[in-house]
């Protein structure tokens, strides 16, 4: 800009001599005034008519383009230095524009990073902390079961639509290492906790867990409820505790080739104990399981899904309470009738243990489950005391028709039901055997009444489950039990079912599980 | 039941200690990178020879303020190693992971080495840049990271806030005058000084960067002394980057012996040798001796002189709503 102010100054300056000359040398000729002083002034050349004027001019004409020419060269100087300012500067610009914006890039990853973490999908909502050492989950499984049943003498009350299940599950970990897990169900007719505890995680290897949980003895009843291959476990879970109140010591060994559960809890007589939450007698109940899975992590595909272990208590049986007998409420069918109770005024007094070697096996779409339950519980009638020894076994099997892979967890189809795709999710046949054998000494000890009860039970079922997804599940089975020792009359209809008849129940269930 | 209970329990108690490997986590500043890498080999060395046992020591690396963060929400520090005392209070108070007399559980009010803010320029100091006064002047594009997230951004700060009221008598409202300038120089904040000194040398922006004295070296050697040079202000701050056990997770990982002896290590002359060596003023006058070569003369004030300790100056100057926040306009 200045340069070309200082040319457009120079021309100026030359182009405004020559007017002033030129005026000049008029002005003498018309006045005829200073002569000398008129021709030493030049003047342009269409007004003097002198070769000196001429030559003057052109003198005159070379000055102006020299001067043009340095103002020119002068422009050339300073443009350069202009334009590699501009350009440093922009370059300058660019570069912190660039630096800030992959500073912020940096930031909202940092942000990221320490931002709480919201997840929605198959297994339920989680909400978490950036680095996970808090987290809550929401969980639930909802069950609609019906039950018919057929040849049952027009008993009333037994055939319908029941809500099994309902229960909201949260569970979560805080401070990295405690885990906690609360489990309300409002399935049934009472509202019941049948879960409350925590653990925490030393390592996988050593792990303490408190509260109301499941007593680690069955297999099967170890099994998730959304798990299971029936609407109802088997007999043979009937001699063992259901939920119970203490300390465990647990821990996966070895990558999860073995584990171990050992306890002390308070005690819970055969399958009974999600209605309590406290305690009934002052003696503590021992309990331990041990499963191993020796080819969990082996490449030898054909063994990777054999688990075996055993589970077992030990207990001094002394009720404390009046209405606490430390007994079953009752052995049940698979339509959930009781078969087998104890007289009133009965109740355990002693020793009580329980022994139950079990094993699965899953390879692909085939499982395999089992399990023997062999009891010892010191009975008291008041006037004599009396071990009575029970066993039951059950074996179960499934084949998932669709060639999903079987498992003692959840299933995952291959593709989930849409219809409009083609595609209709996973489908499993199962089939089981059971049987339970209540000892003959509760009838000639009078112990319990053979005119009303059966001191044994064989039942087997088949059913189809169908998989609409991770979530979504519908079962239909049907089951057959009969008894043993039942001396009583057949009684008149609608009054009895089993044991003094044989139970055929057609389930079906609707299942939502996330 | 119970017998097979408890043996299973103490066969696996054994087993886990038996096989537990000694590891240390030292969440430090940004700059120490060079520093610990070299230390933590010595250190390693020096403890298996002394024990036989092996140690892996684990480094994490950024704003020092952040780090603080860091290890506040959980990150399980068995040392910090942080540029400023006031971070180290902070996990003190608000976690309570260590004690708070720490400051006074080692040598030299826990800090084993010091250091300073200086000048890294393009070589031939284009702009004249001499000492702080040419700093803010219009036209001088400075580079600093972000004083809320960095500790070496904190002691640039207080440096050229110190400078400014030591130039005109402890006036802090031209002393305010002064640093406003200087950050309305400042085109862009880093997080950390790592980052600005990317910012800098790499990415080729800016006239000047405050940096710690030891960044500006590591600068030289990493980028090339043909491209930089440091130049000293004629005054600035003495940094005092301290170090603590972080009792609380050095007592849950079974670390307590080992995080103290690593950190009483940095007061041996290996450890004096290893900081000076990273340009890091030694606090063992031998040593300090033997390198005074690397640290030019200048004149240090202190952050207890000047402006009445951490807890004061935070207040003052880098909380929420304080001076920073009222100067700065990005």
């Amino acid at each position: 800009m200045k340069t070309t102010k200082l040319k457009q100054l120079v021309i100026a300056t030359v182009v405004g001599a020559q007017f002033t000359r030129a005026a000049l040398a008029a002005e003498a000729a018309a006045t005829g005034t200073n002569g000398t002083a008129v021709a030493d002034i030049p003047a342009f050349a269409a007004d003097a008519g002198s070769a000196g004027e001429a030559a003057e001019i052109k003198a005159l004409q070379q000055q102006v383009e020299a001067l043009v020419q340095k103002v020119n060269a002068l422009e050339q100087q300073h443009a350069p230095t202009e334009q590699t300012a501009t350009i440093q500067n922009l370059d300058q610009q660019v570069r912190i524009l660039q630096r800030q914006r992959e500073i912020d890039q940096d930031a909202a990853v940092a942000k990221a990073a320490t931002a709480p973490k919201v997840t929605l999908g198959a297994n339920g909502f989680s909400f978490s902390s950036a680095d996970t050492n808090f987290v809550t989950q929401i969980h639930g499984v909802i069950q609609l079961d019906s039950r018919t049943f057929f040849h049952d003498n027009d008993a009333k009350g037994v055939d319908g639509f029941l809500l099994r299940r309902a229960r909201p599950i949260l569970s979560g970990t805080v401070f990295h290492d405690f885990d906690y897990n609360f489990t309300p169900d409002f399935g049934g007719s009472t509202v019941q906790i049948p879960d409350a505890y925590m653990t925490y995680r030393y390592a996988p290897e050593f792990q303490v867990q408190v509260g109301k949980f499941k007593s680690p003895i069955g297999l099967e009843h170890l099994q998730s409820d959304r798990d299971i291959s029936f609407n109802e476990r088997s007999l043979a879970t009937d001699l063992v505790p259901n939920r119970d109140l203490g300390v465990l010591l647990k821990g996966d060994l070895a990558g999860g080739a073995a584990s171990y559960a050992a306890g002390v809890l308070n005690g819970a007589s055969d399958y009974n104990g999600t209605t309590t939450n406290t305690y009934s007698q002052n003696d503590p109940s021992f309990v331990g399981r041990v499963f191993f899975t020796p080819w969990k992590n082996s490449d030898v595909n054909a063994l990777r899904g054999l688990g075996f272990g055993v589970g077992g208590s030990y207990e001094i049986d002394n009720p404390n309470t009046n209405s606490a007998t430390g007994l079953t409420p009752g052995y049940t069918t698979d339509g959930q009738q009781k078969f087998f109770t104890y007289n009133k005024g009965v109740f355990a007094n002693g020793q009580h243990w329980r022994v139950s070697p079990q094993a699965d096996y899953y390879y692909g779409p085939f499982g395999l489950l089992g399990e023997y339950v062999l009891t010892g519980q010191h009975v008291s009638n008041g006037n004599k005391n009396t071990e009575v020894n029970n066993n039951a076994w059950e074996i179960s099997g499934s084949w998932l028709l669709t060639g999903e892979d079987a498992s003692y967890g959840a299933i995952t189809p291959k593709h989930n039901f849409d219809p409009r795709l083609g595609y209709w999710g996973a489908w499993q046949v199962v089939a089981r055997f059971a049987e339970l054998n209540v000892d003959s000494d509760v009838f000639t000890s009078g112990l319990a009444n053979p005119n009303a009860n059966a001191d044994g039970a064989q039942a087997w079922a088949v059913g189809l489950n169908w998989f609409l997804n991770k979530n979504i599940r519908a079962n239909l089975s049907f089951s057959h039990t009969v008894f043993n020792g039942y001396t009583g009359s057949k009684p008149p209809a609608g009054t009895l079912v089993v044991p003094a008849q044989d139970e055929n129940v057609l389930f079906t269930r609707v299942q939502l599980a996330f | 039941m119970k017998t097979i209970g408890i043996i299973i329990l103490t066969a696996l108690l054994v087993a886990s200690v038996n096989a537990r490997e000694i590891k240390l986590l030292n969440v430090s500043y940004d700059p120490t990178r060079e520093l610990y890498t070299e230390y933590n080999a010595a250190f390693a060395k020096y403890w298996k020879a002394k024990t036989g046992d092996d140690v892996t020591i684990s480094q994490s690396h950024g704003g020092s303020g952040k780090q603080a963060q860091s290890v506040i929400n959980g990150l399980e520090a068995d040392v910090v190693t942080l540029a400023l005392a006031y971070d180290i209070d902070a996990i003190a108070k608000q976690a309570r992971l260590l004690p708070a007399d720490w400051l006074k559980r080692l040598p030299n009010d826990s800090t084993p080495y010091t250091s300073t803010i200086v000048f890294l320029v393009r070589k031939g100091n284009p702009k004249g840049i001499r000492d702080w006064d040419d700093i803010v002047k219009k036209g001088i594009s400075v580079v600093v990271p972000n004083p809320k997230t960095s500790g070496g951004a904190r002691w640039a700060y207080l440096a050229a806030y110190a400078y400014a009221l030591e130039k005109n008598n402890h006036d802090d409202a031209a002393a305010r005058a002064f640093i406003t300038k200087l950050y309305k120089n400042v085109p862009v904040l880093d997080s950390g000084a790592r980052g600005s000194t990317v910012t800098f040398a790499k990415n080729g922006i800016g006239d000047v960067l405050l940096a710690w004295e030891n960044e500006a070296h590591l600068a030289l050697k990493e980028f090339g002394a043909d491209n930089f040079e440091i130049v000293t202000p004629s005054l600035s701050i003495l940094a005092e980057p301290p170090v603590a056990v972080v009792s609380k997770n050095a007592k849950n990982h079974h670390t307590t012996e080992i995080a103290n002896e690593y950190l009483k290590y940095l007061y041996s002359d290996e450890g004096q040798e290893i900081a000076a060596r990273n340009f890091y003023r030694p606090r063992n006058e031998a040593v300090a001796a033997k390198y005074a070569a690397n640290f030019s003369p200048v004149k240090l004030v202190t952050i207890d002189q000047e402006f009445g300790g951490w807890a004061k100056a935070q207040k003052t100057y880098f909380a929420d709503g304080g001076v920073f926040d009222q100067i700065y306009q990005p």
